[in-house]
């Protein structure tokens, strides 16, 4: 298979700088990430009810006493799991009486499952830590590409991981009424930062051998990225393969929290796949280019 | 010069041996890693692989909390937390939880996990309970009570054996004068929560108040933990919970399951993707495949890594990483036979040219892993570890397993182009 190339950076990066927009305006009119329990601390009751039920009956005695913000959703195989997530941290022994008496009544097979009560500490305290290392990740994979490739390849690289990461958390934010964010998106977010990089070192790879070919070296930056990212296409496209085809089988069989993580990483794997592709390549030939012409208008 | 004709004569036969010789050896050490062996019927009973591997909070349900440490201003916080840490993982252990974990969070916050138990009240039953120190005579009678010892330190006997010092109060050191007195040549024996930790002869009437509890398997570690243990009834640092929760088995055994099913029909997928795409090729990608299933579950059991559901679901994902490698050395090798390089040549140029780019997208993501497990908490260093694991397995079979496959596949003969390439 032969594949024709060409620098589309422009429109890719206004299509990226959109959707980030589209999620920051969305973000500002409140319409933000739908955080879970771990990130805003609270109460979150699981009962097996028996049967499929209905959410109006535990709306009801939620607000007999007093609890109207509520998220209740059903889980387990059947839908015959009831989650109920409320923002109140402390008094719900008494909410626990309540529900089970009443409930109880409708739904005599009901049993308790589970109940968590988390602060939003701990969540806060993953992101800050989350961050701090993935900063400090990327400083240091930088500095090893800078000294296999170029520094302005480990630029790139790392231009693209920021990107594919921004990527995913605006689609987080668009979705917000299918993903929620838990811990393990944390997880996920830095499956993509491993992911991302290893797709681009590939492409980069391929540039540095091009660089140095007989027949191709003469060539502009920019050619050079058209050749090496046609080369590389057929295995970035069977490696994308391979890995959606994990990732959605999982997306496909897993339970509520796992879905919760196979779709951010699903979104992150095209958004890494799109990035090293039509992104990385050619902001690392502009940003040499433009080194070069510094270079000659200063001699 | 016979002798080496002789040798390289016969490359085709040496390929069959080793091949089948490879196969048996995989089929063996599947079959171990999923059934065990010698069940029930042998001494040495090896589990399946899969039940070796100990499994996150979230996997097989339990409870766990966090507490917050206050006084954080003291001088002393950082030995004081450290001593709070032990004190709460010997409470579990002396109560049998013994697979519970206490773990320093952050700077000041302490997370325990007790697996196998549902109520998150009970977590307060079990570790807010107090050590309780007694002497006892011979017959079990209690002499005197822990509250007695005013203070209790890390010293040396006189043969220069850790043990430890303690001082009484006054009201104790009567009771204690007393108490020699009457048991002089007799044994008194101090047991916390009723465990026997040191046993000595009264040779003497011991009336200053102060004394040595000794025992030959005392280690620095163990003196130093028994001082604090002593002096706190009450824990060197008040503590409040942050958090509490519990979780289900039932649901942990469901997510499981369905990770686990989801990981066998991804793998099937991939390795029918991989046989479609690349043939032969394929056929010794899913071999590395396996085997590098194999080492990443051996090497999550030996590690006593636990293993939490993003773990799995980062597992599963490496399977179809770690078939990139694969894909990289083939299309290498295609290229290269694109060009008219005969069959033996284009592996080994193929795999040389793939080889820098594996090593480099391998180590930068390895890079990554270790500054996660090195500066992470909870499920981020679960998941570094797991992530670590992965690369470097899919690395080493990508390197070794599936260049010493694609050599013994050429050696047999199989010289038909079509069949690796298309």
């Amino acid at each position: 298979m032969k594949f024709e190339v060409k620098n589309r950076l422009k429109p890719c990066a206004a299509l990226s700088i959109a959707i980030m927009l589209i999620a920051l305006v969305l973000t500002l009119m409140g319409h933000g990430m739908n955080l879970g329990v771990d990130f805003t601390g609270g109460t979150i009751m699981t009962y097996n009810m028996g049967q499929t039920f209905a959410v109006s009956d535990i709306e009801a005695v939620l607000e007999q006493n007093g609890i109207t913000d509520a998220q209740i959703a059903q889980t387990g195989d059947e839908g015959t799991q009831v989650q109920i997530r409320i923002s109140d941290k402390n008094n719900t022994d008494d909410l626990r009486d309540a529900l089970e008496t009443e409930l109880s009544k409708t739904y005599p097979n009901m049993a308790y499952v589970d109940i968590s009560r988390v602060g939003a500490v701990a969540g806060r305290d993953l992101i800050n830590n989350a961050i701090k290392s993935v900063s400090f990740a990327a400083v240091l994979m930088l500095l090893y590409i800078a000294v296999r490739f170029d520094f302005y390849s480990g630029l790139a690289a790392v231009i693209g991981l920021l990107h594919d990461v921004a990527i995913m958390i605006s689609f987080v934010v668009i979705l917000s009424d299918v993903i929620r964010v838990e811990t393990t998106f944390i997880a996920a977010l830095l499956t993509i930062v491993g992911y991302s990089i290893n797709n681009t070192i590939i492409i980069f790879d391929r540039i540095r051998e091009n660089s140095h070919k007989s027949g191709v070296r003469t060539k502009s930056r920019e050619e050079i990225v058209n050749i090496s990212v046609a080369e590389s296409l057929t295995r970035t496209l069977n490696t994308t393969i391979t890995t959606l085809l994990t990732i959605v089988t999982l997306y496909v069989l897993g339970v509520d929290s796992i879905r919760q993580f196979a779709l951010p990483l699903i979104i992150g794997i095209v958004a890494g796949t799109y990035s090293a592709n039509l992104i990385n390549g050619y902001v690392w030939a502009g940003l040499m280019d433009l080194r070069t012409q510094r270079k000659q208008a200063k001699a | 010069m016979a002798k080496k004709s002789v040798k390289t004569k016969n490359p085709r036969t040496r390929a069959i041996v080793s091949l089948v010789a490879i196969v048996i050896v995989v089929a063996v050490a599947a079959y171990l890693a999923l059934f065990g062996f010698g069940k029930g019927t042998m001494i040495h009973y090896l589990k399946p692989w899969g039940e070796a591997i100990s499994l996150g909070l979230d996997l097989r349900g339990g409870v766990y909390t966090v507490y917050q440490a206050e006084n954080t201003d003291d001088p002393e916080f950082e030995s004081k937390m450290d001593s709070t840490v032990s004190i709460l993982t010997s409470r579990l252990t002396r109560q049998g939880f013994t697979e519970a974990t206490v773990t320093r969070q952050g700077s000041d916050r302490i997370r325990v996990e007790i697996p196998n138990v549902s109520d998150p009240n009970e977590i307060l039953r079990i570790i807010g309970t107090p050590a309780q120190l007694y002497f006892v005579d011979e017959s079990g009678n209690i002499l005197m009570e822990g509250s007695m010892v005013k203070n209790a330190f890390p010293s040396q006997d006189e043969n220069g054996q850790p043990c430890v010092g303690f001082e009484l109060t006054d009201e104790g050191a009567r009771i204690f004068a007393e108490a020699t007195a009457a048991n002089l040549g007799k044994t008194i024996s101090i047991t916390l929560d009723g465990e026997t930790i040191s046993t000595a002869t009264v040779n003497t009437v011991i009336a200053g108040g102060s004394g040595q509890i000794t025992s030959s398997s005392f280690t620095a570690d163990d003196v130093k933990n028994l001082s604090t243990l002593i002096l706190s009834g009450a824990l060197p640092l008040n503590l409040t919970q942050l958090e509490v929760s519990a979780i289900s088995a039932t649901l942990g055994v469901e997510a499981l399951d369905r990770a686990v099913q989801a990981g066998i029909i991804g793998v099937i997928l991939v390795m029918l993707f991989m046989i479609l795409r690349y043939r032969l090729c394929g056929v010794v990608a899913d071999i590395a495949l396996t085997i590098y299933v194999m080492i990443v579950v051996l090497l999550l059991a030996l590690t006593g890594a636990q293993l939490t559901l993003p773990g799995v679901a980062g597992i599963i994902l490496g399977i179809g990483m770690a078939v990139d490698a694969n894909v990289v050395i083939f299309e290498r090798i295609r290229e290269e036979s694109a060009v008219g390089r005969p069959l033996s040549s284009s592996i080994r140029k193929g795999f040389s040219n793939a080889l820098s780019a594996i090593v480099d997208a391998n180590v930068t993501t390895i890079i990554a892993a270790v500054v996660l497990y090195a500066f992470g908490t909870g499920t981020v260093r679960g998941f570094a570890l797991t992530l670590g694991i992965g690369v470097v397995t899919s690395m080493f079979t990508a390197i070794f397993v599936t260049h010493k496959l694609l050599d013994l596949f050429a050696d047999l003969g199989i010289r038909n182009q079509k069949l690796y390439v298309r």
